[in-house]
């Protein structure tokens, strides 16, 4: 019985170390994920995007581009500036553009010996 | 140089240069701590390391993309913006003679407000449109009337590849509103090039816009007509630059400026933001939808697109505009969205020029499944421009950082020594 007392409050307080030990484990991931959390919630870019979201869909009348008058206005195939449509003759004047190779310059660089991520 | 809501500007408004040849962001040394954050958030290794003490510096003009995402998430302010138009905006004001137009993004009414002490994000368009008027601009034209015409043209673009796809115009189609995404598509993946919408972005149709459309609903020469485009982003100055940016017959944009920009000239003009009344843009060049606001997130374009794709496609009205399904917090989003009469449209969306990189390798090595990609470079898209306000944590955060760095370059120095 006297042995059994003694290994019993040696593991009393091994038991107690243990436990403790894990509580403030325990409390430290809680934390962590706490931490998290409030992090996600004043993600800066995230704000800023629910913003542009909740502008969407309460600031604007209309919600989509073809809905808007002023854009009927503009494509109007009797009165309208770009009377031929979208990717009419006029559009492709004025909002189309074409593309330039610019691989020349960072191949000079790379000859040179510098290193860029792609 | 001058402080401008806590980034350093040179105040060159470069005129005939080449803009390939501008560093339009730069490193100033004598504050680089050598922490090496600005290269974690370059796309293309443009900003690297030029000595052994590890002093940053943008390499060459030609590696750079501008995008600016170095500079707002540098912590020391050491990285600083190398062309501003604001001195030059102001005397053209004050001239008579000139009639001046203002060209707001959408990004740039969820950034401004930050300036004058608003909540993050918040929304404040309609003070921006006052203030742009108080400031002395004598028209508003919105550039998010652009960016429902860049819907129109881009939208209709998509269908008409989708239709008959061809070598000179093939799928998956790639957007073009983002500078920095098409300089990087020009200088790393010119074979891609034919997969880019021809279509110019909102403010680059803006331009041509307001000097032949605007100059005519007006009455006013274009001539005399001076455009300002206000952006959420860097790349945009370049863009603007572009010498084929002329097809009105003059430079299509004069001038551009960032949201940081607009905030300083506001409160230089000793305006309070806060006290002002919410005022619509001139309409005619003006009004604008919700599909346009979107523009600012990353996955917006590509939804108010297919705002526009499902209706033409199907025959039949959207019922819900929300197609949450491609709005993208960040990195590489995927989705198929059923259009009845039509099948499955395949979409992508990408924010960051590293996650551009894998979708183009997909598309070069013919593997895309996708008709259509959005490309944004700046992470989450133009809200997170390298043109806006700062996130005030970047720079906080940065005193024990900031005293680490410190003792590391020291510690180098001696080593180098």
């Amino acid at each position: 019985m006297k042995d059994k007392m003694k290994m019993t409050r040696r593991v009393f307080i091994k038991a107690a170390g243990i436990t403790a030990g894990y509580a403030v484990l325990s409390f430290n991931i809680g934390f962590n994920m706490t931490r998290q959390a409030w992090a996600a919630a004043k993600d800066f870019l995230g704000v800023r995007q629910k913003s542009v979201y909740d502008a969407d869909a309460k600031v604007y009348k209309y919600r989509k581009s073809q809905d808007n008058p002023m854009i009927t206005k503009l494509y109007d195939k009797k009165h309208g500036f770009l009377h031929g449509g979208p990717c009419g003759h006029m559009s492709h004047r004025l909002l189309h553009t074409h593309y330039y190779d610019r691989s020349a310059g960072v191949k000079a660089l790379k000859a040179k010996g510098f290193k860029l991520a792609i | 140089m001058r402080k401008i809501e806590n980034v350093m500007y040179q105040m060159n408004a470069s005129r005939g240069v080449d803009p390939d040849n501008i560093y339009f962001v730069q490193v100033d040394p004598t504050k680089c701590e050598a922490c090496g954050e600005c290269e974690k958030h370059c796309g293309t290794g443009a900003i690297q390391a030029i000595n052994e003490e590890g002093i940053r510096q943008v390499v060459n003009p030609a590696a750079c993309m501008n995008c600016g995402q170095c500079l707002i998430n540098c912590p020391y302010d050491a990285i600083y913006e190398g062309v501003s138009f604001v001195d030059e905006i102001f005397e053209k004001l004050k001239n008579p003679d000139t009639v001046v137009v203002s060209m707001p993004a959408p990004a740039v009414r969820y950034g401004l407000g930050e300036c004058f002490g608003y909540p993050t994000g918040a929304y404040v368009g309609g003070k921006m449109h006052a203030a742009l008027r108080k400031l002395g601009f004598d028209f508003i034209w919105d550039n998010e009337w652009t960016a429902d015409v860049t819907i129109m043209e881009e939208g209709t673009e998509l269908i008409q590849r989708v239709k008959k796809p061809s070598k000179d115009k093939p799928l998956p189609q790639f957007t073009s509103c983002c500078p920095a995404w098409i300089k990087f598509a020009e200088t790393f993946y010119p074979d891609l090039l034919p997969h880019i919408s021809t279509c110019k972005s909102p403010i680059a149709m803006l331009g041509p816009l307001s000097k032949t459309y605007g100059a005519h609903e007006t009455n006013i020469p274009a001539q005399k007509i001076y455009t300002v485009s206000i952006m959420p982003c860097i790349a945009k100055k370049y863009e603007g630059m572009r010498p084929e940016m002329a097809d009105s017959g003059f430079q299509d944009i004069d001038a551009t400026i960032t949201t940081r920009e607009l905030g300083y000239m506001i409160k230089e003009a000793g305006i309070n933001f806060k006290s002002l009344p919410d005022q619509e843009p001139d309409p005619a060049l003006g009004m604008s939808t919700g599909a346009a606001t979107i523009f600012s997130n990353s996955g917006g374009v590509m939804e108010a697109a297919l705002r526009l794709a499902y209706e033409v496609l199907s025959g039949k009205k959207l019922e819900n505009p929300d197609i949450k399904v491609v709005r993208t917090h960040e990195g590489i989003g995927t989705a198929g969205i059923k259009v009845p009469n039509f099948g499955t449209v395949k979409v992508a969306v990408a924010s960051g020029l590293s996650n551009a990189a894998k979708l183009c390798d997909e598309v070069r090595a013919g593997k895309s499944p996708h008709h259509f990609i959005e490309i944004m470079a700046c992470r989450g898209g133009c809200v997170n421009g390298g043109g806006q306000p700062l996130d005030p944590d970047v720079r906080t955060a940065s005193l024990f950082r900031s005293i680490v760095a410190r003792v590391n370059r020291k510690y180098r120095m001696r080593k180098v020594a």
